[in-house]
C-alpha cells in the first residue's frame, strides 16, 4: 500500500538529527528565564506584573515545545492541533472575566473587589468566622455557635 | 444476482472471483463469521465488531432513556400527580436527558456508523489504532453501568445540568453518576483521537482531503470537538462530586465563589456537545441524499467547509444557555451575536441537500423518507434556535418548554432521523440482508407523524409560558400535554415497528448483494457484509470522487451539474 | 499510547510494523499526531483550573496576592528548576534513543525519574506546611496570619491544581520507568526505533510545561 502524503511530508521532516547542544543551550535559556521571572515576581511590580510573568512564561513554554517536544521540526497537523487548543484555552479564559467585568455588581461574588456588598464570611477587623457551622447545609470541621467569634487580642 | 458486477465507484477488483452463488466468498469469510467464539467477539479489535457491539448496547440505552420519557410524558397527562411524587419526577427527567445525551447521543453516530464506515470510506484495513478502539467500548459500558448504578440508587435530581449550588448539596447520588459520566468521557475523547489521526494518516491513494465523502468531514470535525471539549467537562464533574464531598465553596457563594462560573465552564463542553450530537447527522444525510437522488452533491466544498465551521465557531458561543443566569450583557450580546453564525453554516447545508435533490432520480427509500423528516426538523429546530438566541425572546423562553421543543427538534428530530437513516442505508452493508421496504416506510410515517405531534404542541406550551422540569402545571396546559402524550406513543409505536421488522430482516432478510442502492459512495466498493479485513485483494483505488453519478465533462446536457 | 513494540529476537532498532498501517512511516505519524491529540486534551484539562483561577484572581486580587506571599519561593524555584532539568534529561533521552545508545537513554530516563520524584518529596513537604498553617481549601481554612475575603478560594485552586498536576508527574513516572526497564532490558531503541521514547517524554514534557505557568501564577503574585 502506498502512503498518504502527510506520512511521507512528516517522515522526511523527521530526518535531521541535530546534535544534543540545542538541548543544553535551551535548558540555559530556560533557567535564565526562571530566575528572570522569579526576580521581576519577587518585587511586585503593580501594573505590569502579571503581564510579565505571562510573556515570561510563555516563552518558556514556547521553548518547550518548540525545541524538547520537537514542534519545530513536526510541522503540519502537530502545530495545527496546539494552535488550536491555545486559542480554545483564551476565549475560555477571556469571556468568563470579561464577563465578571461588565456584570450587574450585586451579581459578583460577594466581598470581592468586583461587588460593593460585604463578603459572608471574612468581616473586617474581627477574626474569621470562617469555621462557624450555622447556615447551609455545608458543615465544617470546627463548628462554632453562629454568630459568635473567638476572642482576638486585636480585637477593638 | 452477480454481486461482483460493477456499478459501483471505480474500484480495482480481485480478478478471481471467489463468490458462491449466494454471494459468500469461502475464501475470505465476512466479518461476522470469521471467528465464532465469544472470546472473538470480546476480545477483536476489527472496527465492523466494535461498531456492533456498541450498537446493541447503545440501542439498549436509547430503550431506558425512551422508557424514562415514556414516564415523563405519563406523568405530565394531568396537572397534579399522575403516576409519582415530585421528587420521583425530578430523578425521572434527570435520567431521561443524563442517559440520552451521554450514554446514547454522543455515541451514537460516531461510535456505531463510524466506526463501522470510516476505514471502509477511507479505503483502510481498521482505523488507526485498534486496540484503543476496543477499549473505548470498555471504558464507555463501564462509565455507563456506574452511572446507570447511581441512577437506579438513589437517583440524581438536578437535572442533567447540574448546576451549582443544588448539585453540590443536595443529597441524591451525585458521585457515581458524574464520575460515570466522566468516564465517558475518556472512551469519547478516545473515538474522536481515533478518527482524527485515521483520517489524516490512513486514506488509500487517490484519497485527497477534497475526494473525503461528505461522512469522514461530518466525523472530523465531530473528532476535533470531542477531544477539545470533552476534558473540561471532566474535570468540572471531577471539581463537583469533590465538592460534594468536602464542599471546598469554589462555586458557592457562601464562600465567595460564583455559581455562574460553573455554567461557563459546563456549558464551554455541553454546547459544542450538542455539535457531537449533530454533524455526525448531518453527514449521514449527505451520503443518503446523493445516494438516492442520484446526483452529485450540489456544493461539496461548501458542506465540507461548513462541518469545520459549525464546529469552530460551536465552541465560540456557550454563553447563550445563560442569557438568564446572572451573566453580563455585554458577554450576552457578543455570545448572541455569533450563535447567529452558526446559523449561516447549517443552511448553506440544507441548500446544498436540496439542490442536490432538484432534478436527482428520487429513489424514495425509507432512508430517503427520513431525509425528508430530517429535513423538515432541521429547518425549524434549527431557525427555532435562532430564535432562542436572541436574547431578548430567549429571556421568555428560556426554562419553558419552547426550548425544550427547539433541542428535541434537534435532537431527536434531526439525530435520530439520521441514526435511523443510518441503519436502515448501512443495514445491507452491515448484515448482508434486506429489510421489508414497506414496513420501512410505514415505520417512518409513524415517526415522523409521532414526533410531530409530540413536540410541536410543546412550542406552544412553551409560548404560553409552562417552565420546563416543573411537576405540576395550571389547568389550561392540559390538552397540550395530553397531545403531546399521544405523539410520544405514537412515535413509540413507530419504534417498535422498526426493531420488529428490522429483527426479522436480520434472521430473514433476503441477502442484499454488494450494493443494493447502487450507491457511488466509496464503502460500497468492498462487499456486503465486508471481510475482516475490509477488502481482497489489493486496495482499491480510488480514481473518482464519491457520488459521483454525472461525470461533469461526459454530461449530456450542459450544466447537468 | 500505541507502541511501536519491538518483540525480541528481531533485528535490534526495526519496531514490529502493525498489519493496519501501510508504512512504518504512516505508524509513527499516527502515534506522534495521536500523541499531540492527546495532549491538547491535557492541556484543556488543566485550563479549567487555569479559567477558575482567573476569575478568582480578578475578584480577589488581594487575598491572593496575600496567601501567595506565604508559599515558599525557595521550594518553588527549586521544585522549576527541578522539573526544567528532568525536561532537558528526557530531551537528551530521545536524542540518545535516535543513536542507538540504549543505555544513555536508560541512564537520562533515570534521573529524570529521579528529579521527578524529588519534585513530588518537596510537594510534600510544601503540603505538610500548608496543613500545620492551616492553610487548607475552603471551610477548613484556619491560618491566622492572612484574613481576606477570597483566601481559601485561593487555597482551593492551589491544592485542586498543584494536585491535578502531582497526579500527572505520578502518571508520567510510571510511563518513564516502564520505558527505562524497555531500554535497559531489550536494547532495541534506536534511528528507526525511538518512537515509543519520544511519545513517553512528549507527555513529560507537558507536565512541566503546566507546572511552568503554574508557578508564577501560583508564586509570584
Amino acid at each position: 500500500m502506498s502512503v498518504a502524503n502527510e506520512s511521507s511530508q512528516e517522515a522526511h521532516n523527521m530526518q535531521e538529527h541535530h546534535s544534543s547542544v540545542r538541548y543544553w543551550v535551551v535548558w540555559g535559556v530556560l533557567l535564565a528565564l526562571t530566575g528572570l521571572t522569579v526576580w521581576t515576581g519577587s518585587i511586585h511590580i503593580p501594573q505590569f506584573g502579571l503581564a510579565l510573568a505571562l510573556l515570561i512564561a510563555s516563552a518558556k513554554g514556547g521553548l518547550v515545545l518548540l525545541f524538547f517536544m520537537h514542534l519545530v521540526d513536526h510541522k503540519g497537523a502537530n502545530r495545527l492541533v496546539m494552535a488550536v487548543s491555545v486559542l480554545f484555552v483564551l476565549m475560555m479564559l477571556i469571556m468568563p472575566m470579561a464577563d465578571l467585568a461588565t456584570r450587574y455588581r450585586p451579581a459578583n461574588p460577594a466581598g470581592s473587589h468586583l461587588s460593593d456588598l460585604p463578603d459572608l464570611e471574612f468581616i473586617e477587623g474581627k477574626k474569621s468566622t470562617h469555621n462557624r457551622a450555622g447556615g447551609g447545609a455545608h458543615g465544617s470541621g470546627q463548628a462554632a455557635p453562629g454568630g459568635q467569634q473567638a476572642p482576638s487580642p486585636s480585637h477593638p | 444476482m452477480n454481486p461482483s458486477s460493477s456499478t459501483t465507484a471505480d474500484g480495482v477488483l480481485p480478478a478471481h472471483d471467489a463468490h458462491d452463488a449466494h454471494g459468500a466468498d469461502h475464501a475470505h469469510p465476512s466479518y461476522l463469521v470469521d471467528g465464532t467464539t465469544i472470546k472473538s467477539w470480546l476480545l477483536t479489535v476489527d472496527h465492523k465488531r466494535i461498531a456492533l457491539m456498541y450498537l446493541v448496547w447503545i440501542l439498549l440505552f436509547f430503550l431506558v432513556g425512551g422508557i424514562f420519557a415514556m414516564a415523563i410524558r405519563l406523568e405530565m397527562l394531568t396537572p397534579g400527580p399522575t403516576i409519582m411524587d415530585a421528587m420521583t419526577y425530578n430523578r425521572t427527567f434527570t435520567l431521561h436527558g443524563m442517559i440520552m445525551i451521554f450514554l446514547f447521543m454522543i455515541p451514537a453516530i460516531p461510535a456505531v456508523f463510524g466506526n463501522f464506515v470510516l476505514p471502509l470510506m477511507l479505503g483502510a484495513k481498521d482505523v488507526a489504532f485498534p486496540r484503543l478502539n476496543l477499549a473505548s467500548l470498555y471504558i464507555y459500558l463501564a462509565g455507563a453501568f456506574l452511572a446507570l448504578w447511581g441512577m437506579l440508587n438513589g437517583g440524581l435530581d438536578t437535572g442533567w445540568t447540574f448546576y451549582t449550588p443544588y448539585s453540590t448539596h443536595t443529597t441524591t447520588t451525585v458521585a457515581p453518576v458524574l464520575f460515570g459520566a466522566f468516564i465517558i468521557g475518556f472512551s469519547s475523547i478516545a473515538t474522536g483521537l481515533n478518527f482524527i489521526v485515521t483520517i489524516h494518516t490512513m486514506r488509500a491513494p487517490g484519497i485527497t482531503w477534497f475526494k473525503l465523502p461528505l461522512f469522514v468531514w461530518a466525523l472530523y470535525a465531530t473528532s476535533c470537538i470531542q477531544v477539545l471539549a470533552t476534558p473540561v467537562i471532566g474535570l468540572l464533574m471531577v471539581i463537583v462530586t469533590g465538592e460534594q464531598l468536602f464542599h471546598f465553596g469554589l462555586f458557592d457563594p457562601a464562600r465567595g465563589g460564583d455559581p455562574v462560573l460553573f455554567q461557563h465552564l459546563f456549558w464551554f463542553y455541553s454546547h459544542p456537545a450538542v455539535y457531537i450530537m449533530v454533524l455526525p447527522s448531518f453527514g449521514v444525510m449527505s451520503e443518503v441524499v446523493a445516494t438516492y437522488s442520484r446526483k452529485n452533491l450540489f456544493g461539496y466544498r461548501a458542506i465540507a467547509y461548513s462541518s469545520l465551521g459549525i464546529a469552530f465557531v460551536g465552541f465560540f458561543v456557550w454563553g447563550h444557555h445563560m442569557f438568564v443566569s446572572g451573566q453580563s450583557t455585554f458577554d450576552a450580546g457578543v455570545f448572541g451575536v455569533i450563535t447567529m453564525l452558526v446559523g449561516v453554516f447549517t443552511a448553506i447545508k440544507v441548500f446544498n441537500w436540496v439542490g442536490t435533490v432538484y432534478k436527482g432520480a428520487v429513489d424514495f427509500k425509507t432512508p430517503f423518507a427520513y431525509f425528508c423528516g430530517f429535513l423538515f426538523f432541521t429547518v425549524f429546530g434549527g431557525m427555532t434556535g435562532i430564535a432562542v438566541a436572541t436574547t431578548s425572546l430567549d429571556v421568555h423562553w428560556h426554562d419553558t418548554y419552547f426550548v425544550v421543543a427547539h433541542f428535541h427538534f434537534i435532537m431527536v428530530g434531526a439525530t435520530v432521523m439520521a441514526f435511523l437513516a443510518s441503519i436502515h442505508y448501512w443495514f445491507p452493508k452491515m448484515f448482508g440482508r434486506v429489510y421489508h421496504e414497506g414496513w420501512g416506510l410505514v415505520a417512518a410515517v409513524f415517526i415522523v407523524l409521532g414526533f410531530n405531534a409530540t413536540f410541536i404542541p410543546q412550542f406552544l406550551l412553551g409560548n404560553y409560558g409552562m417552565p420546563r422540569r416543573y411537576f405540576e402545571y395550571p389547568e389550561r396546559y392540559q390538552a397540550l400535554n395530553v397531545a403531546s402524550t399521544a405523539g410520544a406513543s405514537l412515535l413509540a409505536f413507530g419504534f417498535v415497528i422498526i426493531s420488529v421488522y428490522l429483527t426479522y430482516a436480520l434472521v430473514y432478510g433476503r441477502p442484499s448483494g454488494k450494493n443494493p442502492w447502487r450507491s457511488k459512495g466509496y464503502e460500497w466498493i468492498s462487499d456486503s457484509p465486508p471481510p475482516t479485513h475490509n477488502f481482497v485483494g489489493p486496495q482499491p483505488t480510488f480514481s473518482e470522487e464519491p457520488h459521483l453519478y454525472v461525470d461533469p465533462k461526459k454530461a449530456e446536457v450542459p450544466n447537468a451539474v | 499510547m500505541q507502541s511501536s513494540a519491538h518483540t525480541a529476537g528481531a533485528t535490534p532498532g526495526v519496531p514490529r510494523l502493525a498489519a493496519h498501517f501501510a508504512s512504518l512511516e504512516v505508524q509513527n505519524h499516527a502515534a506522534r499526531l495521536g500523541m499531540w491529540l492527546f495532549l491538547s486534551t491535557e492541556i484543556l484539562l488543566f485550563a479549567g483550573l487555569f479559567v477558575c483561577y482567573g476569575v478568582y484572581r480578578y475578584a480577589y486580587p488581594e487575598a491572593f496576592a496575600e496567601a501567595s506571599r506565604h508559599l515558599d519561593l525557595s521550594l518553588g524555584t527549586v521544585n522549576t528548576v527541578v522539573l526544567i532539568t528532568s525536561s532537558l534529561t528526557a530531551a537528551l533521552a530521545v536524542h540518545y534513543a535516535k543513536e542507538g545508545k540504549n543505555s544513555l537513554v536508560a541512564i537520562m530516563f533515570g534521573l529524570t525519574i529521579a528529579m521527578a520524584g524529588a519534585f513530588l518529596v518537596i510537594k510534600g513537604f510544601e503540603y505538610s506546611h500548608k496543613f500545620e498553617e492551616g492553610a487548607l481549601p475552603g471551610p477548613y481554612y484556619t491560618m491566622e496570619a492572612v484574613q481576606l475575603p477570597g483566601v481559601p478560594l485561593y487555597f482551593t485552586i492551589y491544592f485542586l491544581a498543584t494536585g491535578l498536576h502531582a497526579f500527572h508527574v505520578i502518571i508520567g513516572m510510571s510511563v518513564l520507568v516502564w520505558l527505562m526497564f524497555k531500554a535497559m532490558r531489550e536494547k532495541n531503541f534506536g534511528p528507526n526505533n525511538y518512537t515509543a521514547v519520544e511519545l513517553g517524554s512528549m507527555y513529560w514534557h507537558l507536565v512541566d510545561l503546566v507546572w511552568i505557568f503554574l508557578f508564577p501564577l501560583l508564586y509570584l503574585i
